[in-house]
């Protein structure tokens, strides 16, 4: 037996040799890993946190195993979760370096949807000792058969970045494969990793379970590193040329010239996808001089050319990257010196993130430029730069009772081995997401998976698990084994196409959505090519080179982001800001001068008393626009909640749309707003009643029961990838969502779309917290000649609208008619 | 309810249910029912609501009661796939008619005709009557005014306010009528009108004739 100060000086023999020193919450996570503790780590990319962890896993064989160094114990000894399989390689070389310099003979391996079929086979003949892997293939890992055996030894899980995976369904998933393996394996540590979330407290609670032992043995380490960050916003030389809407950016395209010059690699993050085709197009069309000097990372591109980029990075070869979320996480990138953000990041944790790309060692300091890409977003630059200095971060909402991925864990667990209920619900009951799952709730859903209702019906011929003797739960029909182990998973987008040249070359993936618009002949620009749209066939779009030029650019829909509650705190107190006293203004607002006289002249600037109103009437129609600068999520609440209480005033019909400083109610008619502030229309009594019915008359819980629907099998998305249609199965889970609304209301995953809604797209409470400040405030209504400043990204929002309808619809469509488009 | 129509002078009413009555001939055109489509889903493991399987049976008992015809035309795309337990419910309703039932099969319909003969169901590729043309898919043939289905038609309306809805309808262009999709878990395609066509929205309760309005192209907001 290898006592611990053995142990430790092995470790930092090491570290000696690689002239390092270990820091505290490294020697601190080492200490409590081989005391045998659960625990949640805080530490920033780029410190050293793989090493905190990576050790104490190899220092614990070297304890069990004396003679580590002649014979090798094989089986699975640790599991390391990433969210992104982009990052498996880099893990796997730091795993690879400690194994290898400490002389044990232990392997190392990669299982992850890139992984080949080949290896998946060698694996489950042989595990590695150490296995990086994604949430979805640890949950396929559960859907093999004798899955026991590969866990019963296995002596850690490490969920890294787990503050990406929290707030999502991928959380939850973890939290369900946990539960399972925690007791299969006897000697398990749990620990996460994540950057600085404003919950860090519930962080662990979330991955450790709400009322386990493995929380009570837990610690949780900060890593404490105190990183400068320098923000500088980029503002326009001439404010009366800058763009009061728009979210691409490129009229300060020059002014990223100069700083990408002056330093060895800059990277340029963008929001979308789509807004970095454009962006990597843009600059090379207007300086072809930066022509294999630059390059593009995304989400969609093929494996292959992200990884050269990576690896272009790091060898200093590249001096520019315009990339997305894509490159937020994991990988060190020493070279990049400075951190272009274009367009709002929506959050603080997120911007600190990027600018920690940057300055990527220790001790060094990390600059983020912030460029605008329209004009009232320089508020929010200013507001970003208090956030920062007041280290402001959010949290991260963890999902509860999460029907759907409990439906798809159980399947998972019905075609390996099969599961006995009592055993299952006394672990799922001690994760934080099923805590409050009632024993009526889980016989529901056991009904469910056994019969698809609640009661056995004549004629009826669903099939899924079934129901042995013993009471076990299993699935025997291996159709519905295979359709499940394709559908595993909880992101769910639009359904992907794999695009490849006709002659074959996998160039990405691209929504169905887009190639949907084009025809056979089209030239679009995807993954910095220009491509001749050919045909879709079998899941694939084929497509060729081509040199025309063109402007359309693939596109994805993606999720929207909003501002968090402290980040919309500060965005309003900048704006109040541009009614103080120059000397008392940022820069940013300072530079904002012309807009804001423009926008008193047309209507006012409203101070932190006043609540203001704007209607104005354009060839549109009527617009009624509202300032809460409360963030989207909660102007999409608060616009239906106050869209529906005006239509019950009389019969109407709305377009919503919403941003995260107001919201608009457009109309074919025009509102009293003097009728909407006598009737106290932004009352918060019955806040809950008066959503849900609002929520009945729009389509948000309908956009969210279709994850719940493909999560929970009800719909299947087929394999892109592999080209295997299940056409004859697919249904859009539009359709599914009326049938459900008409014959099963009460059906729990139906029911689950809306209180989703609820807790995580419309932020119920925070909308009563706003609705009381509002209430606080004087109402301010202004009458307007014409569109303002404020009022133009709202008004101008054609893609993500919302809709509300009192009217009759034979009423509706006599006003209304089919459009026929004149060549 | 209905909405009337002349076509090669003979007279037809368009019933908010997708089916279309020819009053001369008392014939019942009907497509895309997609019948066992809810038993196939869960067959395979998706919980579609079982009770949506009484639906589309409702609604033919509907429109057949409206109309009383001699004769049911299915315009194919009757049943989605292999036969289930629906089939059975469909024996039932097919002996409790007494008329004639005829099945223009359509691309979805791959039960085999013995099952439909057996029921006194004949099955064809397609129906001409004397200036008509009955087929599945859309078909243009010199003379003939085509009836068909298999699209699932539906159509956009826009108006003041940035609104839209859309319908499934009745698509007429000279020589074709494309019927909307009868079956209730069935979705649809929405189509761009065309010059001279005629469109006809399905609403819940009455089919209404579509204005349709020519314009420029979409029009985008400059500051």
């Amino acid at each position: 037996m290898t006592t611990r100060e053995e142990l430790f000086n092995i470790a930092e023999n090491w570290f000696q040799e690689q002239e390092w020193k270990p820091f505290k919450f490294q020697k601190d996570t080492w200490k409590a890993f081989l005391q045998g503790k659960n625990g949640l780590l805080n530490a920033p990319t780029g410190s050293g946190k793989t090493y905190a962890l990576w050790f104490p896993i190899v220092l614990n064989y070297i304890k069990k195993n004396p003679n580590y160094k002649t014979k090798h114990t094989k089986g699975l000894k640790a599991i390391w979760i990433t969210p992104l399989r982009a990052l498996s390689q880099e893990i796997k070389l730091s795993a690879e370096r400690v194994t290898v310099d400490l002389g044990t003979q232990m392997t190392v391996g990669i299982r992850s949807g890139d992984t080949t079929t080949n290896e998946r086979s060698q694996q489950k003949k042989q595990m590695p000792d150490l296995l990086i892997t994604t949430p979805e293939s640890l949950q396929l890992l559960l859907a093999t058969k004798g899955y026991d055996k590969i866990f019963k030894d296995c002596s850690a899980i490490v969920v890294d970045e787990w503050h990406e995976i929290l707030g999502t369904k991928r959380g939850v998933q973890m939290e369900l494969a946990l539960s399972r393996i925690k007791t299969i394996s006897k000697e398990l540590r749990i620990w996460g990793i994540s950057a600085t979330i404003g919950n860090l407290e519930q962080a662990r609670d979330v991955l450790l379970g709400q009322e386990s032992g493995a929380l009570k043995n837990s610690v949780l380490i900060k890593a404490n590193i105190n990183k400068k960050i320098t923000v500088k916003s980029i503002i326009p030389k001439k404010m009366e040329a800058f763009p009061w809407r728009g979210h691409l950016g490129l009229h300060l395209l020059e002014e990223v010239i100069p700083i990408i010059n002056n330093s060895k690699t800059t990277l340029l993050f963008t929001n979308t996808r789509s807004q970095c085709e454009i962006w990597f197009q843009k600059i090379l069309e207007k300086h072809p001089e930066y022509a294999g000097e630059m390059a593009m990372h995304h989400g969609s591109i093929n494996k292959e050319t992200r990884v050269w980029v990576e690896n272009a990075i790091r060898n200093e070869k590249l001096k520019a990257v315009v990339c997305t979320s894509s490159l937020d996480l994991g990988v060190d990138f020493a070279p990049v010196e400075t951190v272009i953000q274009i367009g709002g990041p929506k959050g603080v944790a997120r911007f600190l993130q990027r600018a920690g790309r940057s300055g990527h060692r220790p001790g060094k300091e990390s600059v983020i430029y912030f460029l605008p890409t329209h004009a009232i977003e320089l508020i929010e630059a200013s507001a970003l730069q208090k956030a920062v200095k007041q280290n402001t971060v959010e949290d991260r909402l963890p999902y509860l009772n999460s029907y759907d991925v409990l439906l798809q864990y159980l399947t998972t667990l019905a075609i390996s081995d099969g599961f006995y209920p009592n055993e299952i619900y006394q672990e799922i009951k001690q994760t934080f997401c099923y805590q409050t799952l009632t024993e009526n709730r889980w016989q529901w859903l056991l009904n469910f998976l056994v019969m698809g209702s609640q009661s056995l019906q004549s004629y009826d011929e669903y099939k899924k698990v079934e129901v042995e003797d013993d009471g076990k739960f299993i699935v025997n029909n291996r159709g519905v084994a295979m359709r499940h182990r394709f559908q595993i998973g909880t992101i769910v987008g639009d359904v992907n196409l794999a695009v490849k040249y006709q002659k074959g070359g996998y160039i990405g993936s691209i929504e169905e959505f887009f190639i949907s618009k084009l025809n056979r002949g089209d030239v679009f620009t995807f993954a910095g090519r220009n491509l001749e749209f050919i045909r879709i066939k079998e899941m694939t779009v084929q497509v060729k080179n081509s040199i025309k030029k063109t402007n359309k650019i693939s596109s994805w829909m993606g999720s929207r982001l909003t501002l968090s509650a402290q980040m919309s705190e500060l965005l309003r107190n900048e704006l109040y800001s541009s009614s103080e006293p120059k000397e008392n203004q940022s820069i940013e607002i300072r530079s904002l001068a012309p807009l804001f006289e423009r926008q008193r002249r047309e209507s006012m600037v409203p101070k932190p008393s006043e609540f203001l109103i704007e209607t104005f009437k354009t060839r549109d129609g009527y617009h009624h626009i509202f300032y809460p600068f409360e963030g989207r999520f909660v102007h999409e609440a608060m616009g239906s909640l106050l869209g529906y209480r005006i239509s019950l005033l009389s019969p109407i019909t709305f377009s919503l749309a919403f941003n995260d400083y107001g919201f608009e109610l457009l109309s074919d008619q025009a509102i009293d707003i003097q009728q909407v502030l006598d009737n106290n229309l932004f009352s918060t009594e019955y806040l809950l009643d008066d959503l849900q019915k609002s929520l009945n008359s729009t389509e948000m819980a309908r956009r969210k029961f279709r994850d719940v629907a493909i999560i929970s099998g009800m719909v299947f998305t087929g394999y892109p990838k592999k080209g295997i249609k299940m056409k004859h199965l697919q249904s859009s889970s539009q359709l599914l969502f009326d049938v459900f609304r008409d014959y099963e209301p009460d059906n729990l995953l139906f029911q689950q779309a809306f209180t989703e809604t609820f807790e995580h797209q419309l932020e119920t409470g925070r909308l009563r917290l706003s609705l009381e400040r509002i209430a606080t405030q004087e109402m301010v209504w202004k009458e307007c000649e014409k569109a303002t400043p404020f009022s133009f990204p709202l008004i101008t929002d054609r893609m993500s609208r919302e809709k509300l309808s009192s009217e009759k619809l034979a009423d509706r469509i006599k006003k209304m008619a089919a459009l026929l488009m004149k060549k | 309810m209905t909405h009337p129509i002349q076509l090669h002078g003979q007279s037809f009413q368009m019933h908010f249910s997708g089916a279309l009555f020819w009053i001369e001939k008392s014939l019942l055109l009907i497509s895309d029912v997609h019948l066992g489509k809810v038993s196939h889903f869960r067959k395979y493991g998706a919980a579609v609501p079982q009770a949506a399987v009484q639906k589309n049976f409702e609604m033919m008992d509907t429109s057949v009661d409206f109309f009383k015809p001699k004769t049911i035309v299915f315009m194919g795309d009757l049943f989605h796939s292999s036969l289930n337990n629906e089939w059975v419910l469909f024996e039932e309703w097919v002996r409790s008619k007494s008329v004639e039932i005829i099945l223009v099969r359509g691309n979805h319909d791959i039960i085999s005709p013995l099952k439909y003969e057996g029921l006194g169901v004949k099955v064809i590729q397609e129906l001409i009557l004397d200036s008509f043309l009955l087929t599945h898919h859309p078909e243009e043939r010199d003379g003939l005014f085509n009836f068909s289905g298999h699209i699932h038609p539906a159509i956009r309306l826009s108006g003041l306010g940035r609104q839209s809805v859309r319908f499934p309808c009745f698509y007429k262009t000279d020589n074709q009528m494309i019927l909307p999709a009868f079956g209730n878990f069935t979705g649809s395609h929405t189509l761009e009108p065309c010059t001279g066509c005629e469109v006809f929205a399905v609403l819940v309760d009455a089919v209404v004739p579509v204005p349709i309005k020519e314009v420029k192209k979409k029009r985008f907001n400059q500051k």
